[in-house]
């Protein structure tokens, strides 16, 4: 058979022993392809999947467990999308922050949410954020929203069963309009209307799913929104905090308020309970 | 001076032209004829065998004509050992899309993947090109019956009726005459005795000198590929009045060592 | 819970999946087409883990397509399946097995055969003249086994579907409230309702 080894192969080694000052071409060409391809090593065992598995079960000595619990939530409607989160961390019962910040601005176009590992999601979002950049600049436009957030995925799923943690929404607008996937670390991606994302998303979905529909107003649209977040903090102990909302337009995003869920509980206590009929 | 561009294959003469390949094919036309007919209901493959010696022992297996798959068969002119690696390629890649697909390989694809080898070998320096043409026969689903012909740059064609090796262009010039379209497959053995009489040098044609083989669909719907036995090229001979009394002669002398 | 199934009929296959995305106890989406066109005439409908049932079917698509624009001939829907089932036997002694159980249906466009084929994550291939994957065989290939006959014209086909959605939805304790029905036959593959 013929014998190509000569060739230059495709795909270098991603990771290089070269120390980071060496600053000839080589280096730069070997650093070129690590940073089109980034990757990371892997646990220096036979098979990493089922290595981890057993790391985060029950069996392990010193077991792995991921600590997390958010609600975030988005949906389109005639005027954009909406994108609301909590802003809670927890490491197991205990609260490590009230002021996370879980919506991520991959560019002025698109953002991101978080839920999951904190760490996984800034890390890909952030990564996500710059190749929409490396996009942009080689085709001289904007990649949409279905694209960015196949990215997302298909990054993602080449670490499936490797730990990763990450639930989030990839919220846009593009040449087709306003655009909404929901990306997980499984390597699910779904295009839709409306999703919620955590430990209160169900507590969430309840709230939205009832005062959800298409023709909202942009008030109405924002104040659904955060109710939703709030009865999710309120009965989800992994969420709290305060409420943060973004709203998503033709011109890119803007942050439309962060609200105490304290405050939002008084609020909401004196209103009189709409009426069901 | 005059040998700057020939030596290498990767390196083109001024004149455009890739010196080593066509020493290749000048290779092949000094080797025994093939020739293949395509008929209506079947291909035939006929081929001249040029070591005829008393003292060379038979081979069990043939010399020019080679079953590739059950739907596929070859015939070559050039370096038997070249074309021994090749038909093990071929053999192999048949089998491998079968493996795959649960399906015969189409005979084009087949052809395909051994040009593309042979091409890479015009190309990545440090290496010689095969030095062999071979003719294919071949029958799928979607094309029936083909023929086609490669040679060692890796250029391909499909055929109605062609023929490689020595007194090719001989050859040609009779089938172009004689080749009607519609032409069964018994008149396309008859057609490729009567041309092999005429071309080959020898003046006693014999089962000794010649190989011969046919493709054709069974009643049940089966590709049959049937190799001739000597008394069967005797008879075939016979019926078409060209027999001789084979009689002893020596391979040619201007013919290169191994090239068939 | 998910729920795919396929029938033979006279030139033509008629198909169903479900549209229900779910994660954990959470529906996520309704209306999501579980399927994805391999060539002209072959369909691929798929279930399974997330992520490895839409990696996969690309995967299959895209390897299907290029063999078109390679060979200028579209692959057979049997040599499709046999080529699905060899990737997954592949992948199954990988470290990452694909998780994705498949149903493909194809049309012959010059014979008008039609073909449907179920493949399991252990990479099992059978032909079958009708065919449901998931909970929903336990309670519909009886149906299809009492009602199912050679050349079934396009309506009889459609009453045997709708024959086997409604027992899911008398008997099966998951809601598939929509499916999306396909006719994959010569002239292509197109939705339908039933």
């Amino acid at each position: 058979m013929l014998d190509l080894s000569f060739l230059p192969s495709g795909r270098g080694g991603a990771v290089t022993d070269l120390p980071d000052d060496q600053d000839d071409a080589q280096t730069f060409a070997m650093d070129a392809a690590a940073f089109s391809h980034p990757s990371f090593v892997l646990p220096s065992v036979a098979d990493p999947v089922a290595w981890m598995k057993h790391q985060m079960s029950d069996a392990a000595e010193n077991r792995i467990k991921m600590a997390k619990g958010t609600t975030t939530l988005a949906f389109k409607f005639k005027d954009g999308i909406i994108v609301a989160v909590d802003s809670r961390a927890t490491g197991g019962t205990y609260i490590a922050s009230q002021s996370v910040k879980k919506i991520i601005e991959i560019n002025p176009y698109l953002l991101g949410t978080m839920a999951g590992g904190a760490a996984d999601c800034s890390y890909w979002e952030r990564e996500l954020g710059r190749r929409c950049r490396v996009y942009e600049l080689r085709n001289k436009e904007r990649i949409s929203v279905a694209a960015a957030s196949k990215l997302l995925s298909n990054m993602v799923y080449a670490y499936k069963g490797m730990g990763l943690s990450m639930g989030t929404m990839v919220v846009g607008w593009d040449k087709t309009g306003p655009a909404l996937f929901y990306v997980d670390s499984d390597g699910q991606r779904l295009k839709g209307d409306l999703f919620s994302v955590g430990s209160g998303s169900t507590f969430a979905y309840g709230v939205l799913d009832s005062g959800y529909h298409c023709n909202l107003s942009i008030e109405e649209a924002i104040d659904l929104g955060r109710r939703s977040i709030y009865h999710a903090t309120f009965r989800d102990a992994a969420s709290g905090g305060s409420v943060l909302i973004y709203h998503v337009r033709q011109d890119g995003w803007q942050v439309i308020s962060r609200t105490d869920v304290t405050e939002l509980h008084y609020q909401y206590a004196e209103e009189p309970r709409p009426s069901l009929l | 001076m005059a040998r700057r561009y020939d030596s290498r294959t990767t390196i083109f003469s001024p004149e455009g032209r890739l010196y080593q390949v066509e020493y290749a094919m000048e290779a092949i036309s000094h080797a025994g004829t093939a020739l293949g007919i395509l008929a209506k209901d079947g291909v035939v493959l006929a081929a001249e065998k040029k070591t005829a010696s008393k003292l060379l022992e038979q081979l069990a297996s043939s010399e020019k004509i080679f079953q590739l798959s059950d739907h596929s068969c070859c015939a070559v002119a050039g370096y038997t050992s070249d074309a021994n690696t090749l038909i093990n390629y071929l053999r192999l890649e048949a089998q491998k899309y079968l493996f795959t697909y649960n399906e015969t390989i189409p005979i084009e694809q087949l052809v395909q993947k051994l040009c593309d080898l042979k091409q890479s070998y015009t190309q990545y320096g440090g290496l010689r090109p095969y030095g062999v043409s071979f003719l294919y026969a071949g029958h799928d689903d979607d094309f029936g019956f083909q023929l086609y012909h490669s040679d060692p740059s890796g250029n391909y064609s499909g055929w109605k009726a062609t023929c490689i090796g020595a007194n090719s262009s001989a050859a040609q010039s009779i089938l172009k005459q004689d080749y009607k379209e519609e032409i069964t497959l018994k008149e396309a053995k008859s057609l490729a005795v009567k041309i092999l009489n005429k071309t080959m040098d020898t003046t006693n044609m014999g089962s000794d000198k010649l190989e011969f083989a046919t493709l054709s669909v069974s009643a049940g719907g089966k590709v049959v590929y049937k190799i001739f036995k000597p008394e069967e090229i005797e008879q075939l001979l016979k019926d078409e009045g060209v027999l001789t009394a084979p009689t002893e002669q020596t391979a040619t002398s201007d013919t290169p060592s191994g090239v068939q | 819970m998910e729920a795919l199934f396929g029938i033979t009929g006279k030139g033509f296959v008629l198909t169903a999946s479900d549209t229900t995305m779910a994660r954990s106890i959470v529906i996520m989406k309704h209306g999501e087409d579980k399927s994805r066109v391999l060539n002209k005439n072959t369909l691929m409908m798929y279930t399974g883990e997330a992520g490895d049932t839409v990696q996969f079917a690309e995967y299959v698509q895209r390897n299907v397509q290029l063999y078109g624009i390679r060979n200028g001939v579209p692959l057979s829907a049997h040599a499709t399946a046999s080529y699905t089932r060899r990737e997954l036997a592949k992948a199954l002694r990988t470290r990452n097995p694909y998780h994705v159980n498949l149903l493909i249906a194809g049309t012959d466009p010059k014979t008008e055969t039609p073909e449907l084929y179920w493949l399991d994550h252990m990479a099992s291939m059978v032909k079958m003249p009708f065919a449901a994957q998931g909970y929903a065989s336990y309670f519909c290939m009886s149906t299809m086994d009492r009602y199912w006959k050679p050349d079934m014209t396009l309506e009889e086909a459609k009453a045997l579907m709708q024959k086997c959605i409604d027992e899911l939805k008398i008997r099966f304790i998951a809601s598939l409230p929509q499916f999306t029905i396909k006719i994959v036959d010569k002239d292509g593959i197109r939705d339908v309702q039933l």
